[in-house]
């Protein structure tokens, strides 16, 4: 064609440019700086080897947080998946019902966390909060959701679950959409009950979708922060103290920029090595020939 | 057409109202005064609204979430459309290696930008501006790829004809590609500046003077310094959250379609 060499150079290089500023090059930054020692303020910032991460790997902090982590990530990811996927099933055909819920679950996805967060700190708060009140018409003495470590995580876990639920369940509708409407009909001439429809032919079918959520929400569980910040702050005890609140005390409260970085180069390498793990399954066979 | 049953639409819609009641119920406290909320008695009042806008300077808050989700998304889908043009239309060295490298940022995880980002706009002295609140959050990779694909579905003899009659790349781009990508723009332009407007963390870190907070920044910090000796206001708090959820949520209710269809099609390509 007629159009000069650097056109395509020219087109893309604003994207590129923003790219490298503000994505890679802060990940070679990070590496650099979690080996050195500083606060932001003073002037220099001495190499320090694997101290940061030493500090780190000794600390009960990290620990914990690391074990909160994972444990809101196994909780909350599998209930989030079988809710979506029961939901959706129920939610693929197309009538003015189906279409109400799916606006309905999808609502909060779209809304702002942190006013999800503000309110229901409002719903589960001690003395004026909803959950409490319903407690109180049926007899039941008040709870203190927000402020006991055996509970906290729980709300969190809840909240975090009425948020995402409803891209879950755009995801699987779209997912269950793509089977072929002749295999629920054979199903069902077989005398299939529903239960029995959902395990041989939903199920199996819809499993890349599954894949491709259960990947996607791991790597979103590892990576929570607004709510934490908004609803608990990470407390009472540490006990919501999830790694990238951590990470936010270290980095922006403490100033110790090395052992920010180090954390945060530790928490890269985790996610990195799960979202390759994705596209391995996603790359083998758990798709189904139509 | 099927005939729907009047009932289960019923039963469906109160469902629904009831899965959404505490964002309901929250909007309905928003209209409480503070008195009659603590002594549970129902009222209606605009006062909180007033009082969040020139008391807590809200109003300020939301022409600054505005800006920055109106700039973000001006910026963010101009840079993603150019490099999608380039990259579905235009074979050349190094290309396949760059799509790579926008694909590969749908995987980096943002937190490890955080630090590193507040170094260099600290340097570039623009932390606690507009500029440092919009620059960090303008490239787009998803949006990049996103585009592409569509791109890639025009007729390629459309751009040739155009070519043939004169016309520079450029005009190419703004004449043929820009109109007929149109949904697939406006669904991406929605995302973007849904994301934007909800954007926490870096706001949160990159500003500290009160005058650049974002709706976000404001509500939590509203809700955190606790206005109301001891007890929360929950009235004022609830407004200030309405008005944070408010301009989404009608937003959402305008183009809900639009916004599904391009969050499932990414996510199943």
């Amino acid at each position: 064609m007629m159009t000069r060499i650097f056109t395509p150079y020219l087109l893309v290089a604003p994207l590129m440019i923003f790219i490298a500023v503000f994505t890679y090059i802060p990940i070679v930054m990070s590496l650099d700086l979690s080996f050195r020692q500083w606060n932001f303020l003073s002037p220099d910032m001495p190499f320090v080897g694997l101290r940061n991460y030493e500090q780190l790997i000794a600390s009960s902090d990290f620990w914990n947080s690391l074990r909160v982590t994972a444990l809101f990530t196994v909780l909350s990811v599998p209930l989030r998946l079988a809710l979506a996927v029961f939901a959706a099933s129920y939610l693929v055909r197309e009538s003015a019902p189906s279409r109400i819920l799916r606006g309905a679950l999808f609502l909060p996805a779209v809304t702002s966390t942190v006013s999800i967060g503000v309110v229901f700190s409002w719903v589960f708060s001690t003395d004026y909060g909803m959950v409490n009140a319903l407690l109180a018409h049926v007899g039941l003495a008040k709870v203190q959701w927000l402020q006991d470590p055996h509970l906290a995580l729980w709300v969190l876990i809840f909240v975090n679950t009425w948020k995402q639920l409803g891209y879950d369940v755009v995801i699987y509708i779209a997912g269950l959409q793509a089977i072929p409407q002749d295999l629920y009909d054979a199903a069902s001439i077989d005398g299939g009950k529903r239960l029995h429809v959902f395990r041989r032919v939903t199920f199996p079918l819809v499993m890349p979708t599954t894949y491709f959520l259960l990947v996607i929400s791991v790597i979103e569980a590892f990576q929570v922060f607004t709510i934490v910040n908004v609803m608990t702050k990470g407390g009472p005890a540490g006990a919501t103290d999830m790694l990238v609140n951590l990470l936010f005390e270290i980095g922006f409260v403490l100033f110790d920029i090395g052992r920010g970085s180090a954390l945060a180069v530790l928490l890269f390498v985790l996610l990195v090595f799960l979202a390759f793990l994705k596209s391995r399954i996603i790359g083998r066979k758990v798709h189904y020939e139509a | 057409m099927k005939r729907e049953n009047p009932f289960l639409t019923a039963a469906a819609l109160l469902a629904g109202l009831l899965f959404l009641f505490p964002v309901l119920y929250s909007i309905w406290i928003s209209l409480q005064t503070v008195d009659a909320y603590y002594a549970g008695q129902a009222s209606f009042t605009l006062g909180n609204y007033a009082r969040a806008v020139n008391d807590f300077n809200f109003g300020r808050y939301l022409v600054n979430s505005l800006l920055v989700s109106g700039l973000v998304t001006l910026l963010g889908i101009s840079l993603a459309t150019m490099a999608a043009f380039a990259f579905a239309r235009f074979t050349f060295p190094g290309g396949n290696f760059l799509f790579g490298a926008t694909v590969a940022t749908l995987m980096i995880p943002s937190h490890i930008s955080l630090i590193p980002n507040y170094l260099t706009l600290a340097k570039a002295g623009l932390l606690d501006t507009y500029a440092g609140l919009i620059l960090p959050a303008v490239s787009n990779g998803f949006a990049a790829f996103f585009l592409r694909q569509y791109i890639r579905g025009i007729p390629k003899s459309l751009d040739e004809a155009a070519y043939m009659d004169g016309a520079t790349p450029l005009k190419v781009l703004w004449r043929i590609i820009v109109p007929l990508s149109r949904p697939a723009i406006a669904s991406m332009a929605l995302y973007i500046f849904m994301t934007e407007w909800n954007s926490y963390i870096w706001p949160l870190i990159a500003v500290g003077k009160e005058d650049l907070f974002t709706l976000q920044i404001g509500l939590a910090r509203l809700y955190r310094i606790n206005p109301g000796e001891g007890l929360v206001d929950w009235p004022l708090v609830m407004a200030a959250s309405t008005v944070t959820i408010l301009p989404v949520l009608l937003g959402f209710l305008l183009v809900e379609r639009h916004l599904v269809r391009g969050i499932t099609l990414g996510a199943v390509k």
